[in-house]
């Protein structure tokens, strides 16, 4: 049992939050009912609800403005709790959460480009970009592992979900660099340089971005703890189940637009987030090891390594990469991608962490 | 109290119309109208005209009258050079009548 005050105070999670779970260890069986159990979460259900009922063509239609006023409110309440954890806790914890989520973010983008980019029949440019997009995060993919974590009495830093930013900006810069020498080389044009800025400037303005750093600058400068309870934390839960429902729809219609790409962006899609995950958990578990970060906040960073992004990455790619192909990494990352870092990896990382926390 | 003037239609990718509407501005073109568009097209990297999640799929119609064919053809041309490349995007030209004439 490690002791709580190695993981520093963590605001309005009710006492039972902070009780590791002690399971009886490493047996298999134990893995696979944490599994089930974590595959019948509302938040799974109301993901695959949605996929079924647009499946099947309903004319079920959520309004545009509904899905963007939902995920700037989930991002402005994960921000919150962030900034007020922030307040609460030694910034020299951060640092290094924050600088492996940066080499996760570069790196998802460097596999990439030794793995999916070499496949026949595929462009690298279409490549890197479905790179940078799994690279980048996924604020509905986050906003559906916290709720996870708490009902899984996982106790982890609040802090931990604004390790967001630190990976989903350096992969979409990585993506746009690699792309951008590739295409200058081809075309013998070396004077072509990348700017970095500008693109770093578009990601940080993003709606999903802004919304989480305005929460987060909130919870550090100011006192918003009552309003927080009485309305964030009341209506997240809820809110986070219609976007399921959206993101579920969505991931439906894209795969319209995945059929028309190699098969090739399908399997990378399906196995990409696992390996992610995987990659960002070991991170976890390193720093864990080094600084007494807990294992909770591993399962964050495995799951903000496990998303792609739905929101944020896609416009900024394709003003970056104007070459490649939207068809392949938007369908790569809605219809499979996200679809898969939920209802799978949320699942196996919570159960792997309930096993080592044990 | 009409005149002949001619109307430029652009059909093209939403991200991109902050920069059409910058360079049809910088052209001199004195006005424009933006609508929301869907549909299909040769490409075929964009046959869905339903909003989405990311935008990056939706389609924007711009609509701008130039009292010249030498304005909408500067237009038309520095669209070209610009984006003909790597976006979907298409341009045609028709001539109507003002109402307004002192306007172009």
């Amino acid at each position: 049992m490690q002791a709580w005050s190695e993981l520093g105070p963590i605001p309005f999670n009710s006492p039972s939050n902070l009780i590791f779970q002690n399971t009886r260890g490493f047996e298999l069986s134990d893995f696979f009912e944490l599994f089930i159990k974590q595959i019948q979460s509302p938040t799974l259900g109301f993901l695959i609800g949605g996929i079924v009922v647009a499946s099947f063509g309903s004319q079920l239609a959520i309004p545009d403005a509904m899905y963007k006023f939902i995920t700037f409110f989930l991002l402005l309440k994960i921000g919150l709790s962030a900034g007020i954890a922030i307040r609460n806790s030694n910034l020299t914890e951060i640092l290094l959460p924050a600088l492996g989520a940066v080499l996760i973010g570069i790196l998802i983008v460097l596999i990439s480009q030794f793995t999916l980019a070499r496949l026949p029949g595929i462009r690298f440019t279409d490549a890197i970009a479905t790179g940078g997009l799994f690279g980048a995060v996924s604020g509905s993919t986050l906003a559906a592992v916290l709720p996870q974590l708490e009902a899984s009495k996982i106790p982890f830093e609040a802090w931990s979900a604004a390790l967001y930013p630190f990976m989903d900006i350096p992969a979409l810069v990585t993506a746009i660099v690699v792309a951008s020498i590739y295409t200058s080389r081809k075309s013998a044009d070396a004077s072509d340089n990348v700017e970095i800025w500008p693109i770093i400037k578009e990601s940080l303005q993003s709606s999903a971005v802004t919304a989480m750093l305005l929460g987060v600058a909130l919870g550090i400068l100011t006192r918003p703890e009552s309003v927080y309870k009485g309305f964030y934390d009341l209506l997240f839960r809820g809110f986070l189940s219609v976007l399921m429902i959206i993101m579920g729809m969505e991931a439906a219609q894209r795969m319209n637009e995945l059929r028309k790409v190699a098969q090739w962006f399908a399997i990378y899609a399906f196995i990409a987030p696992l390996v992610h995950g995987f990659i960002g958990f070991g991170v976890g578990l390193l720093i864990h090891k080094i600084t007494g970060f807990s294992i909770g906040g591993a399962v964050v960073l495995a799951v903000i390594a496990a998303s792609s992004s739905d929101i944020s990455g896609p416009p900024t790619l394709r003003a970056g990469i104007p070459t490649a192909n939207p068809s392949a990494y938007i369908g790569a990352s809605t219809a499979i991608g996200t679809p898969v870092a939920i209802a799978i990896g949320i699942p196996l990382f919570i159960g792997i962490a309930q096993m080592i926390g044990g | 109290m009409s005149q002949q003037v001619w109307k430029l239609v652009i059909v093209g990718e939403e991200i991109l119309s902050k920069k059409l509407i910058k360079l049809i501005k910088a052209a001199g073109a004195t006005g424009y109208t933006v609508n929301s568009a869907g549909g299909e097209g040769s490409r075929n990297v964009r046959s869905t005209g339903d909003p989405i999640v990311s935008h990056t799929l939706s389609n924007v119609k711009i609509e701008v009258l130039t009292g010249t064919r030498e304005l909408a053809d500067k237009i038309i041309h520095e669209i070209e050079a610009k984006f003909y490349a790597d976006y979907s995007i298409i341009t045609y030209i028709y001539q109507v009548e003002a109402l307004r004439d002192h306007k172009f």
